[in-house]
């Protein structure tokens, strides 16, 4: 499904369509939406590109709020100018993913789960204890420069949309097939030589310094940020888009963060019924649909859609 | 030496808790090879179960304080093993040794578990009333009644499931597919229903260290959630599976806790105690008492 170019056509011209609609819709509202929609593809990509070497990647979400808080810095208390402080994000979540990586990675399975869990949760900690970072409150008052207000929403979604082409740009080169083959057996790929923990790193700060430029563009997209944004939850819901959308091919979790995100728009009034929901389409889509979306289209084009699929 | 000594008991305290909460989870890991995220809707159930018990039999009925928490305490085990059961057949049977199916299956469960506790429960905290009022002095440090018999009990129960997983043929079992599911398999132990026992037992640990919990804080329905992420840094430290590193970790957790919070802040501690998980990773990634992976 979609594997030849036509498909990365289509996706191409949807996110030319996507640029086009926030440059001449003239509603805020629906800009807003499709940045939303574009960001949250942004996480669940990135989520799914450190699944390929087989880690569950909890600290998505860390990597999302340093980010976020990079630029929240550099452009409201360094005053450094809108391009620049878009671009100290992913840097500066590159680099602390490389030191965090670099000692975490020689851990995996359960281990790196529960490390980046953890992380996630104390990085969150620490902006709500320190002050210059706004605290429990969190920062405010990230603008794009009045020229550029009206264009934001286009490069807003150009960056995400480079970013998801990037990623699968990665994951359809020899890295990518590197990647893929040490969460097969990485005993392999160290037996012909390779250095199998450097490239578990590489893999990592390649996804948390995507992360952290979509956490830049959030910033400047929401204009306030707070602590609570960034919980470990930003990290399951994108796990949630990835396996409803299905992780077998990187379209999987765009289909899921539109629809969720779209679905989620609707969902808002609800209180707490809004989490039961969410739990129930989490369950039902692991248990009933195993594979997701991409892998429900596989399985009606093999045509064993009925009966439960092979674990 | 007073302040050390009660900051000694304040970790006893914290730390029985912990060493309850992280012991079922640690558990469920060893058998089922699974990080069950969903362990604090166990303990909250717990809680939420003594608090609305409580509340009934003391204010309405009009019984003995210390007869209805008995009968809140018995209520709550079962409860929270019919949850178990319910959640352990549709669902957790389906993703043994799988983590990242498990993490999804147990994320799921939380949402829709605390999201329940809510409708059910309400936002407001609630306080239960003491079940043994009074004050004693140990060496100079003064504690209510009530939290040192919750430092024996969990003792006792701590004791009770090592002798469990140490001396019976059920404990046996469990420690065998731990180990090695396939060689187990193999001398006939039945996998999963020893999975199944494995995931009841842990349940049941969150449950008893919940119904103990609402005895001294106020009951609300993320009570367990707080929970969770010491109780990962516990298993972390003292190594995923380990009956024994779960409870050292779980006393050292309280003891960073307890005293770096009095002498820095809380935040201070917590931060020390990543850091510690940090150093341990660099020095010996499977744990103080961890198998290395295989």
């Amino acid at each position: 499904m979609l594997k030849g170019n036509q498909g990365l056509i289509l996706c191409i011209l949807i996110a030319i369509g996507a640029i086009c609609f926030a440059l001449f819709s003239g509603d805020p509202y629906y800009a807003q939406v499709v940045i939303w929609v574009f960001t949250n593809a942004a996480l669940a990509v990135t989520l799914r590109f450190v699944l390929l070497i087989g880690e569950l990647n909890i600290a998505t979400a860390a990597f999302f709020g340093i980010g976020a808080y990079t630029t929240a810095v550099a452009s409201t208390i360094l005053g450094w100018p809108f391009f620049i402080s878009l671009l100290a994000a992913p840097a500066i979540a590159g680099l602390i993913s490389a030191l965090f990586g670099w000692i975490t990675l020689r851990t995996k399975g359960p281990y790196f789960l529960l490390i980046s869990f953890a992380f996630t949760e104390i990085v969150r900690l620490i902006y709500t204890r320190t002050d210059a970072l706004g605290g429990n409150s969190g920062m405010i008052g990230m603008f794009p420069p009045i020229e550029l207000d009206t264009y934001f929403p286009a490069i807003a979604i150009t960056i995400l949309a480079a970013i998801l082409f990037g990623l699968y740009a990665v994951e359809r080169s020899n890295l990518g097939r590197v990647f893929k083959a040490i969460q097969n057996n990485e005993d392999i790929p160290r037996s012909v030589g390779l250095n199998v923990i450097g490239l578990k790193i590489l893999c990592f700060v390649i996804a948390s310094t995507a992360v952290g430029l979509a956490g830049g563009v959030h910033a400047y997209t929401n204009n306030v940020i707070a602590p609570a944004d960034f919980t470990y939850f930003v990290a399951v819901l994108a796990l949630a888009y990835v396996k409803i959308g299905g992780e077998g091919h990187i379209i999987g979790p765009i289909i899921g963060a539109t629809i969720l995100t779209i679905a989620g728009q609707f969902l808002h009034s609800f209180g707490p019924y809004e989490n039961i929901f969410y739990g129930a389409i989490i369950i039902g889509a692991l248990l009933l649909v195993p594979g997701g979306i991409v892998g429900l289209g596989e399985r009606i084009k093999a045509g064993t859609l009925i009966g439960r699929a092979e674990r | 030496m007073e302040l050390q000594v009660q900051l000694l008991i304040n970790t006893l305290q914290i730390g029985s808790v912990y060493v309850l909460f992280a012991l079922g989870l640690t558990l469920i890991f060893g058998v089922m090879k699974i990080v069950n995220f969903a362990h604090g809707t166990f303990f909250t159930a717990a809680a939420l179960v003594v608090s609305t018990v409580m509340s009934v039999s003391v204010e309405t009925a009009g019984l003995p304080i210390w007869f209805s928490y008995l009968i809140a305490f018995t209520l709550a085990l079962l409860i929270v093993c019919m949850i178990g059961f319910v959640v352990y057949f549709f669902g957790f049977q389906y993703v043994l040794k799988d983590l990242n199916g498990s993490f999804i299956l147990s994320i799921g469960l939380l949402l829709l578990l605390n999201g329940t506790y809510l409708i059910l429960y309400g936002g407001v905290p609630r306080s239960i009333p003491d079940v043994v009022p009074g004050n004693i002095s140990l060496f100079g440090a003064s504690l209510t009644i009530q939290r040192l018999l919750l430092i024996i009990v969990a003792a006792i129960i701590t004791i009770g499931l090592y002798q469990l997983v140490h001396r019976t043929k059920l404990g046996l079992s469990l420690r065998a597919v731990a180990e090695d599911q396939e060689a187990a398999m193999l001398q006939g132990i039945p996998f999963r229903r020893v999975a199944f026992y494995g995931f009841l037992i842990g349940a049941t640990l969150a449950a008893c260290a919940g119904a103990l919990m609402a005895t001294v804080t106020p009951v609300t329905t993320v009570i367990g959630d707080d929970f969770l992420v010491k109780a990962f840094i516990i298993i972390i430290i003292g190594g995923l599976g380990s009956v024994l590193g779960a409870i050292l970790g779980g006393l050292l957790i309280a003891l960073i806790e307890s005293f770096g919070g009095y002498y820095f802040d809380p935040s201070t501690a917590t931060l020390a105690m990543f850091v510690l998980v940090v150093v341990l990773l660099i020095v010996r990634p499977q744990g103080i008492l961890g198998h290395a992976e295989r």
